[in-house]
């Protein structure tokens, strides 16, 4: 006392605290220790908070923080063993109500006890770095409740025991499963996930192990995804109504681990109802619920395209190789493209559109259409099909819907020039005999070639257009020019543009005089006109319009073909003709003019003439006759040629011959110009970049190319190199 | 608060005071004064006057056995959010009576106003009892500070009381970084000068290159090897820049002859930009760049030389000299023979301060315009200065004494 007497000024307050009962702590901890246990009790309204919070601070202030803090754990310690008493007694169900309420009971009190040592929570704690008089109390809880030996198991499996409940149907006491997570989620994040959620996600896989085995034995794979999908959903919401959010992504992993990716294979491929199955019967609602599922699992995706990528090659190549549905190029058409409808459709509603899904279906149509190499001249059939004059689709958009369509199959064929081969017959063929149905559409076709294919690929097919346009132009300036004409009959000359046109080699027929007259008028008119060209009939291509009065008298204006129309002229003047005559007079090749003569004396209703014998075949010594008794309802009787619309073997391996003739040039100039601009370059790189110039239009054949090299070499456009035989070289 | 007619009377010491419910309201729950209105404490609450609960007189007292003085100033403080102390009342008493509330944050938070270079006022001057020069002082987060001296570091609070002392069995400290509040960067010397500044990790250097220590657990997780032509071993500043995510690394005069300046990355483990006064200076006379700090934008250092004049050089340009910009002119040249400290350079908020002899002089602006200078009469040549929490903490050569700079609390019109 005296020595402290001595020292400076500053601490003289300090000398009153000596003098204090020596028993200080033991009152003051007395004080606190009977409200404490009134807080427990329920009965704090007798309490002064403010001389409370003064007790604690001054027990603080006199330095008996530490004995307090240790006073405080010993103190709740031994309420929360009165409480565990309570709690462990508590029997069946009503456990968790006990263990709630004496929770919410704790949490209060350790409310008001905070509030009264908040002083001590200010001061000496964080200085002392000891835990919070709060963070204390739920410590103390975990230590002493949660986790005391008889209580932390039965928590547990009360806990997932409701939850198996409920999963199997019956009704659970929600709010209280809701408020027991939330006091383990409050006791701490690892409390939670170690004592509920591990073991929670241990029993959820074994459940769900359980059951796939069992669904997937007896259901359907439909079925089976739909019991998926509510396992799901229901997992999802119980997350929501009484976990913490971040279980959500672990449980839904479970379940799909567990339902899902284990029984992946066995799932999609499922025999009568699997991914196979879907497709062919059109089940969008269990595509989109599979495509939806399997997203969630690791290659679910790539598993489903597979299997679709798979069906739909083989079924394609049943459709493409099957002989019975060559027989008609329209319909073997229209049934690719309703196949393509079909998985299009599919891959919007059912796979929401997904990209590689959409490559996975171009590919497969890509690879099963080229498997029949007469798919371009029957995409070509098709369109001629479409556009022809005649056809049901009148309506123009109707038809533009179709040709997009086309657009799709034309996109996916490597031959692609083997159809502008094709196409152009056909075209030709539709604008000559006039069966264009409609300008636009034509010309709406020859728009997307042009935007699929470029400039080149189209610049002869409108070639034709353009000759059609200048031969009207030309015969209306014919007969503008010419006025000695008589009575002469009327011709109407388109002029073809050698190269733009598919022309055959054909020996012009001798035709009538009446004709002949102004035809070589008209020729002498227009070589007047344009210098150095060379003008040939082709009389196997054109039409007429003949006005007959027959033996009975009936008159009637037939519509026939340039030939027909030589042959009908000779019975002006002769009733009888035998065949060996018609042909030595006509100079018609023999294989045109027995069609021609089959067309007019062989179909019924159109028979204008007669031939004898009656037989289907037309030999040398046949006589023919104008068929007097013929009658038709029709004023104009159009009489058409016997002809095949679709390619005889023989034609076909004809123009087959032709595209690769066509291929040599294209080819050769190929590799120039990659030569030019490369010099040097070994066998295996310039296949690769011809391949890939040449790919719009067809897949040339390495061989072919190889050919084409040497070709080159020879005529010296290329050399090999003297040193290394592998390389090429440029030659300028 | 569930309290009939919000309004709430205390009795502090005998004293009564009357005020609103929504007025302790700003003390926060966390507070004795916000325990003492919870509803949980006041079941049955003792009510004077009115009688019964239900009644709209019904006034609730409490008593609160404290000093009023004080009470009534604090109560002011909620009021208004602004601190008047009355002068007769002593500051320490109030700061004990605001940590008795809970409100000792609040008292903070009124004390002083956010930092503004141009308006600061001194403070504070705390003398040092140490034997010999301090080397550093820190600025601490909340307005607290740390002095090295010697082997010791004195360490003060807000309030500027003075903490225990964290001393290292005689060896010299280097420096000292606050990683937060509460904890502590020492930086001693062992063998060769270290240095650490605490930025998202920790480096440090000795002689042959710089460490990089994580701050959460303090293990060494990097090192920079010195590459030939950098001297990086005995740097005199370290500086993180956040948005190139590199360190700026500065061997400045007098510990080399040569300063060097320069960026490294510790991803690439490459010095991105660097800059060297190699070969320029030949004479004592000549500009010598004694102190280095990127400033804010991140775009360019500062420098200063023996004359006091700044210098800037521009990181986005590889070969580019100092911009130098001469103020001399503008300065009272001292008296050359008295002892000098060598100048500092800091930033804060878009203003650049730097120390030089006994004041600090403020730049603002994007030229950098001189708008203020600090100057104590006495005190002596600044050796260190450092601006945190608001304050600015200047630690004389001479006396041994620090000065606290802050800005009052804005104007009340």
């Amino acid at each position: 006392m005296s020595s402290q007497k001595k020292r400076s000024s500053r601490i003289e307050p300090f000398r009153h605290r000596v003098e204090t009962d020596p028993n200080f702590f033991e009152k003051a901890w007395r004080k606190l220790e009977d409200a404490i246990g009134e807080i427990y009790n329920h009965n704090a309204s007798g309490l002064s908070f403010e001389e409370l919070y003064r007790t604690a601070y001054n027990m603080v202030l006199h330095k008996h923080g530490p004995k307090l803090y240790d006073k405080l754990t010993e103190n709740m310690k031994g309420h929360l063993q009165e409480m565990r008493t309570s709690i462990e007694a508590a029997q069946g169900g009503l456990f968790l109500e006990e263990l709630q309420r004496k929770w919410d009971d704790h949490n209060k009190a350790l409310q008001m006890i905070r509030d009264i040592l908040m002083y001590m929570d200010r001061t000496f704690i964080p200085t002392n770095k000891k835990t919070g008089v709060f963070d204390l109390g739920l410590e103390l809880w975990r230590d002493t409740i949660v986790r005391s030996a008889k209580i932390h198991g039965r928590l547990l499996d009360t806990l997932l025991d409701l939850i198996h409940r409920e999963r199997m149907g019956e009704v659970i006491n929600r709010s209280l499963m809701r408020s027991t997570t939330k006091m383990l989620m409050d006791l701490g994040s690892s409390v939670y996930q170690d004592d509920f959620e591990r073991p929670f996600l241990e029993v959820s896989a074994s459940f769900y192990s359980g059951e796939s085995q069992r669904f997937i034995e007896c259901c359907a794979c439909g079925e089976y995804l739909k019991k998926a999908q509510q396992r799901l959903d229901e997992e999802a919401e119980r997350v929501s109504q009484y976990m913490d959010a971040k279980t959500d992504e672990k449980i839904t992993a479970v379940v799909v681990k567990e339902m899902l990716a284990n029984h992946m294979q066995r799932l999609i491929l499922m025999d009568n109802s699997g991914l196979v199955n879907m497709l062919v019967e059109d089940r969008f609602e269990d595509l989109t619920r599979m495509y939806s599922l399997f997203q969630r699992v690791h290659d679910g995706h790539s598993t489903i395209k597979s299997v679709m990528t798979s069906h739909v090659k083989e079924t394609g190549r049943n459709m493409v190789t099957d002989p019975e549905r060559l027989k008609d190029p329209v319909d073997f058409v229209q049934k690719l493209l309703n196949e393509k409808d079909k998985y299009d459709s599919i891959v919007t509603t059912s796979f929401s559109n997904d990209k590689s899904f959409q490559n996975a279906l171009n590919s497969s149509f890509e690879y099963f259409i080229n498997l029949n190499n007469r798919c371009p001249e029957f995409i070509s059939l098709y369109v001629d099909d479409k556009l022809r004059k005649g056809m049901k689709e009148a309506n123009e958009e109707a038809v533009e819907t179709v040709l997009d369509k086309v657009m799709m199959l034309f996109r996916y064929l490597q031959e692609k020039d083997l159809f502008e081969k094709y196409y152009k017959q056909h075209l030709a063929k539709r604008l000559l005999s006039g069966k264009a149905a409609s300008d636009d559409s034509e010309r709406s076709m020859l728009v997307k070639l042009k935007t699929e294919c470029g400039y080149q690929f189209t610049s002869k097919l409108e070639g034709m257009f353009t000759d059609l346009k200048t031969s009207q132009d030309t015969t209306q300036g014919f007969y503008a020019a010419s006025s000695d004409l008589g009575d002469a009959p009327t011709i109407s000359v388109q002029i073809l543009t050698t190269g733009s046109w598919p022309t055959q080699p054909c020996s012009p027929c001798s035709l009538p005089p009446e004709i002949l007259g102004v035809s070589e008028m008209f020729r002498g008119y227009y070589l007047g006109t344009h210098n150095g060209r060379r003008l040939t009939w082709q009389t196997n291509m054109g039409t007429a319009d003949i006005k007959a009065v027959f033996g009975n008298g009936s008159k009637h204006e037939l519509n026939v073909s340039t030939y027909q129309m030589c042959v009908l002229m000779l019975f002006n003047l002769v009733d009888c003709l035998t065949y060996r005559d018609i042909e030595q007079t006509t100079a018609i090749p023999a294989v045109d003019l027995k069609r021609c003569l089959q067309s007019l004396a062989l179909v019924k209703g159109k028979n204008v003439l007669r031939k004898e014998p009656m037989s289907r075949d037309i030999s040398d010594n046949d006589n023919f006759y104008v068929n007097d008794k013929f009658t038709s309802k029709l004023f104009k009787v159009k009489i058409g040629t016997v002809a095949t619309q679709k390619e005889s073997e023989p034609e076909k391996m004809e123009t087959r011959q032709r595209v690769e003739e066509d291929r040599k040039p294209q080819i050769e100039a190929a590799i120039v110009r990659i030569m030019k601009s490369r010099r040097v370059l070994d066998h295996n790189s310039i296949v690769t970049e011809v391949t890939k110039q040449l790919q719009p239009r067809f897949m040339p054949n390495p061989v072919v190319i190889k050919k084409r090299i040497e070709s080159l070499i020879e005529r010296e456009f290329l050399e090999r190199d003297k040193n290394d035989r592998k390389l090429y070289l440029y030659l300028a | 608060m569930g309290l009939g007619g919000g309004r709430v009377r205390f009795n502090v010491g005998g004293q009564v005071f009357e005020t609103t419910t929504t007025t302790l309201a700003n003390a926060g729950r966390d507070s004795m004064l916000g325990a003492l209105l919870d509803s949980s404490w006041n079941l049955a609450p003792t009510i004077s006057g009115g009688g019964g609960g239900g009644g709209g007189g019904g006034v609730a007292e409490y008593f609160i056995d404290r000093n009023p003085a004080c009470f009534a100033v604090l109560l002011d403080l909620l009021r208004t959010g602004s601190l008047h102390v009355p002068p007769q009342l002593p500051e320490k008493l109030l700061y004990r009576e605001a940590l008795y509330y809970g409100l000792l944050d609040h008292v903070r938070a009124a004390r002083w106003g956010a930092f503004d270079g141009d308006r600061l006022l001194l403070a504070a001057s705390v003398p040092g009892r140490a034997p010999g020069d301090g080397t550093a002082i820190r600025a601490a987060p909340d307005g607290g500070c740390c002095v090295a001296h010697g082997g010791a570091v004195h360490v003060y609070n807000w309030m500027l009381d003075e903490r225990r002392p964290v001393s290292l069995d005689h060896s010299q400290v280097n420096d000292v970084a606050y990683l937060d509040e509460g904890t502590l960067l020492i930086a001693a010397r062992e063998r060769l000068g270290s240095m650490m500044e605490a930025w998202p990790c920790s480096p440090r250097f000795n002689e042959y290159g710089i460490g990089v220590w994580d701050r959460a657990s303090g293990e060494q997780a990097d090192f920079f090897y010195e590459p030939p032509g950098c001297a990086l071993g005995d740097a005199d500043k370290l500086q993180w820049l956040d948005a190139t995510n590199a360190l700026m690394v500065a061997t400045l005069f007098p510990k080399t002859d040569n300063c060097f300046i320069g960026l490294l990355d510790f991803r690439q483990k490459n010095v991105v930009w660097s800059w060297s006064d190699a070969g320029t200076a030949a004479s004592l006379d000549d500009k010598r760049v004694l102190h280095a700090i990127a400033m804010e934008d991140e775009r360019s250092v500062c420098v200063i030389n023996q004359y006091d004049d700044l210098g800037f050089l521009d990181f986005r340009s590889n070969a580019g000299g100092v911009r130098w910009s001469s103020r001399s002119k503008l300065m009272n040249r001292k008296v050359p023979g008295e002892e000098s400290c060598y100048p500092k350079l800091s930033t804060h908020g878009g203003q650049l301060f730097s120390s030089m002899n006994d004041s600090i002089s403020v730049f603002s602006g994007p030229e950098c315009v001189l708008t203020s200078t600090l100057r104590r009469s006495n005190g002596g040549a600044i050796c260190d200065f450092s601006i945190g929490g608001d304050r600015l903490f200047a630690l004389h050569n001479e006396e041994n004494v620090f000065d606290v700079w802050e800005t009052p609390p804005p104007p009340i019109i």
